[in-house]
């Protein structure tokens, strides 16, 4: 045969491998505390994540970034490793601990030889339950959040994010917020309100310890129970957090355009959206679907048209920040500042055409079989089954949510595809959102009339001058 | 604990396409990963960010795959890809449950095959506007966008390749006609100018004989032009600094060093270095600028291998709000120096080592690492044998092996200072990594 007429014929794929997500094992210590096991052969480093389900989402509003900035100050010393000893006894086991708090829940997690499992297990017990939050670190950390919100009004990417939050959620949710706290909340921060914190959510009814890797000859029920067994109880206000919905007011009932002035920017930033869905509908791989066909797929509708026809933009991408309550739902895209109202425009036109029809047969294959196939990818290594086991128990969903994953995507229909997308799609109230420059772009944006237009421009940060230039342009 | 070996196969088509294979069957996955031996060092001035524009182009179809038909397909297939461009090489790979493998291994031969009958102006000049979309949104708008760019320019001499920044400029980049596209593809996409890898859930066996079926007839490049001696000296020979106002709240120092070349046992010794600078919360970088003095809010320091001429190491930190400056720099010099003057503490290396061995066995857990390892050894060092000898390498340094190379490459005779201050008024500058389509 020749190259061509080898070439000329597609390959067939083989036959499938069986998968199935890795069976979890739970056991519930005397103190309430979940441990859930998972074996996964053959990978010798194990993961172990110590989760919390409280999460930046319950913290009062005039506390916002207490809950992240104790997850910070977690690793800064313990009464039996102060200063930095903790982190040296960690590294010594070649390991690295890690505390991090979202919106959700603040994990604990630290990865190591399933050999050392057990003296990476106790550093990690050291720091969840003792603590001492040392004030000088504190208000070192604190000063840093305040530098990085410096860094961030600075940074279009981050600044249009937070802008979209605070126009899309009403101001009494949480959500409004940034999770780490804005200047006004972080500012008058100290040692106790880190501590009321920490108090507050190292409950063992509202807690798991997820642990995964080649667990051959580790009895982890037991290992957990001696070592983290005594996980104080009686502390914080116990399980049920995870339950209570999170308040999500939408802020925006039409469409409405609001623009950050940049000056001299040479991409606008959009966000287009509104507040979106919780983790927990009941149409969720319908959803998963559908955002998939968006704006999911390297070849979304989004791409193919804002990209690969047009080439507006690098990228382009949309979907659900799904957290225990509403996250927000986006297209998000940086666009060359020419052709900053032809991009929305075209954006806008395939949120509709969304609504307005159902996805082809072709489309429909695509989203299905890449969310099927690229499943058994996305958990090659114990630390992503782990982090997926870790949800589960975050957002209450049952223990065979990740085996059925796979059929759930593959009963999708069309229909269900449209119903997520007439449902979940608000086409009537979408906030526009965008960080550039408003000299060049407010007029065209008032003559496209997407929707009432807001210009903002605030005070940049000190330092850096929120006068126009002429603008370094070199759009070709 | 010991890594586990990789095993694998190294053998070469008869039109000299390298092909190796490294068999594991513990999940259901296998990763294809295609290197050329072309980067953005065999751009020509006038041609710079060709490389990269071209690794887009690849996207763009060929005689039996439409236009982002590749990214469809792999895809469907339940599969993850990309292509990066960097200084020395461009590569290409997909990521697939077992049973697509042969899908993946069409789709880069078809490509390598027939490139040319499919492109067009029209999808050159679509992504030409996507690349100069993805240099505004990766250098040119960002605050600090142009650290790399400026270290580049500033470690290596003009008439060196390295010079210049794989993202190109915009001028080169409108410039770029379908003759050159054209004549990049026919010089340096050939089979003997590749590495092909695979690693995870294959019968080598079919593997090899599908490699064999769908590459085995593309005819090779005997006329690949040989790069001109790009050698450098080691050493800068003296400090450069440079001062970037731009639209930034707060001062940052970069620097930058030549450092020995990818596969010099000294850069081995500088990776281990950087560990114990800036590896984390425990190191002397952290340790001192952030956490005791108090005056940085952040400090980096990496090692980037290069193989011609030199590598480069770089660091940052961003100065606190109400610090000198020059209090922030000196300091950080201070414990480069301190490197090169007396041996690191046998607890440092031990954290260190215990460290690195660590990050490497994450790493290779992983189908799609151990593909990208085999062929960049392969096709860097002619040494796929490498992935085996690395943690053992990086676990043999030793104290003085770091204050050797400390002392020689991390002082005032080998430094690049660039210092961004918050622009008085004015816009923000305009405009590095690796180049990825996605």
């Amino acid at each position: 045969m020749t190259l061509e007429e080898i070439l000329a014929v597609r390959p067939a794929e083989g036959q499938p491998r069986a998968y199935s997500f890795p069976a979890f094992e739970r056991t519930v210590l005397p103190s309430g505390l979940q441990v859930l096991a998972v074996h996964v052969p053959g990978r010798p480093l194990v993961s172990a994540n110590l989760i919390f389900r409280r999460g930046a989402v319950d913290e009062p509003a005039e506390l916002a970034g207490a809950t992240v900035l104790a997850a910070r100050a977690m690793t800064e010393g313990t009464k039996r490793y102060p200063g930095l000893e903790l982190i040296e006894a960690a590294e010594r086991l070649g390991s690295t601990l890690h505390v991090e708090a979202n919106w959700d829940a603040v994990v604990a997690s630290v990865e190591v030889a399933a050999s050392r499992l057990r003296a990476a297990l106790e550093l990690l017990d050291e720091l969840v339950e003792r603590p001492v939050f040392p004030a000088e670190e504190v208000s070192r950390l604190r000063d840093e959040r305040l530098n990085d919100l410096l860094q961030m009004r600075a940074e279009p990417r981050r600044r249009v994010e937070q802008a979209f939050s605070q126009t899309i959620y009403t101001g009494d949710s949480p959500y409004a917020r940034l999770a780490g706290g804005d200047e006004k909340t972080v500012e008058p921060l100290t040692r106790d309100e880190l501590m009321n914190v920490h108090r507050a959510f190292l409950a063992p009814a509202g807690a798991a310890l997820v642990v995964g890797g080649d667990l051959t000859g580790l009895d982890v029920p037991r290992l957990a129970e001696d070592v983290v067994g005594s996980l104080a109880t009686a502390r914080g206000s116990g399980p049920g957090a995870a339950t209570e919905v999170p308040l999500a007011g939408s802020a925006v009932d039409r469409p409405i355009v609001r623009l950050f002035h940049r000056p001299g920017s040479v991409q606008s930033e959009v966000r287009i959206g509104h507040v979106g869905l919780p983790r927990r509908v009941p149409d969720f791989h319908a959803v998963q679907v559908m955002a998939a066909i968006l704006g999911g797929l390297f070849n979304s509708r989004l791409q193919m048209n804002l990209r690969e026809e047009k080439g507006y933009t690098y990228g382009v991408g949309a979907g659900f920040d799904m957290r225990r309550g509403a996250g927000p739902f986006g297209v998000r895209t940086a666009v060359q500042t020419s052709v900053t109202v032809p991009a929305i425009a075209e954006a806008l036109k395939e949120l509709r055409r969304m609504r307005d029809s159902l996805v082809t047969d072709t489309e429909l294959a695509a989203a299905r079989d890449y969310l099927v196939g690229v499943f058994p990818l996305r958990f090659e290594t114990p630390g992503a089954v782990v982090g997926a086991i870790g949800g589960l128990f975050v957002h209450d969903l049952p223990d065979d949510e990740l085996a059925l994953y796979r059929y759930r995507v593959e009963a999708v229909t069309a229909q269900d595809v449209l119903k997520a997308a007439v449902e979940h799609i608000h086409t009537d109230r979408l906030a526009i959102v965008l960080v550039g420059d408003a000299d060049v772009v407010a007029g065209d944006l008032e003559a496209a009339d997407f929707g009432e237009l807001e210009v903002v421009r605030e005070e940049l940060p000190a330092g850096v001058s929120g006068e126009a230039d002429e603008g370094a342009e070199d759009n070709g | 604990m010991t890594a586990p070996t990789v095993r694998f196969t190294d053998e070469r088509l008869a039109n000299g396409l390298r092909l190796i294979i490294a068999e594991d069957h513990l999940a259901p996955v296998v990763a294809v990963n295609i290197w050329y031996g072309v980067g953005s060092k065999h751009e020509v001035p006038g041609k710079t960010g060709f490389a990269h524009l071209f690794e887009h182009v690849m996207f763009q179809g060929s005689r039996h795959v439409a236009k982002t038909e590749h990214m469809a397909l792999v895809q469907a297939a339940g599969g993850t890809l990309n292509g990066t461009t960097w200084l020395d090489r461009t590569n290409f790979f997909e990521t697939l449950p077992s049973h697509q493998l042969e899908l993946a291994l069409w789709l880069e031969a078809d490509r390598m095959a027939t490139l040319l009958d499919a492109l067009n102006q029209e999808n050159l000049d679509n992504q030409r506007e996507v690349v100069k979309n993805e240099k505004r949104s990766s250098y040119d708008n960002r605050p600090y966008g142009q650290s790399f760019i400026k270290l580049q320019e500033l470690l290596f001499p003009p008439e060196h390749p390295y010079h210049h920044p794989t993202i190109g400029s915009m001028e080169d980049l409108e410039a770029a006609s379908l003759e050159d596209v054209i004549a990049f593809f026919r010089t340096y996409y050939a089979p003997n100018n590749a590495v092909l890898a695979i690693a995870g859930d294959a019968d080598p066996a079919q593997a090899r004989g599908w490699v064999q079926r769908y590459f085995g007839e593309i005819a090779p490049n005997l006329q690949i032009p040989p790069l001109g001696d790009l050698s450098l000296p080691l050493t800068l020979g003296g400090e450069k600094r440079e001062v970037v106002e731009d639209r930034v709240p707060l001062p940052r120092h970069y620097f930058g060093f030549r450092a020995p070349l990818f596969g010099d046992p000294r850069l081995d010794a500088l990776e281990v270095a950087t560990q114990i600078l800036a590896g984390g919360k425990g190191s002397r970088l952290y340790r001192r600028l952030v956490r005791n003095e108090r005056i940085a809010q952040d400090v980096a320091f990496f090692a980037l291998g290069f193989v011609a001429g030199a590598s480069m190491a770089a660091g940052q930190a961003t100065v606190r709000p109400g610090v000198d400056p020059g209090v922030v720099e000196r300091a950080f010099e201070e414990e480069l120096d301190r490197l090169g003057r007396e041996p690191v503490t046998d607890d440092e290396l031990a954290r260190a080592r215990a460290l690195i061995e660590t990050y490497e066995l994450e790493a290779l857990q992983r189908v799609e690492e151990r593909a990208d390892r085999l062929a960049m050894f392969a096709m860097l060092l002619d040494d796929p044998e490498m992935i085996n000898r690395q943690l053992p390498r990086y676990l043999a340094v030793t104290a003085a092996q770091i204050q050797a190379v400390a002392a020689e490459v991390l002082g005032a005779q080998n430094r690049v200072v660039l210092t961004y201050v918050p622009a008085a008024t004015g816009p923000a500058v305009r405009g590095q990594d690796e180049e990825v389509v996605a």
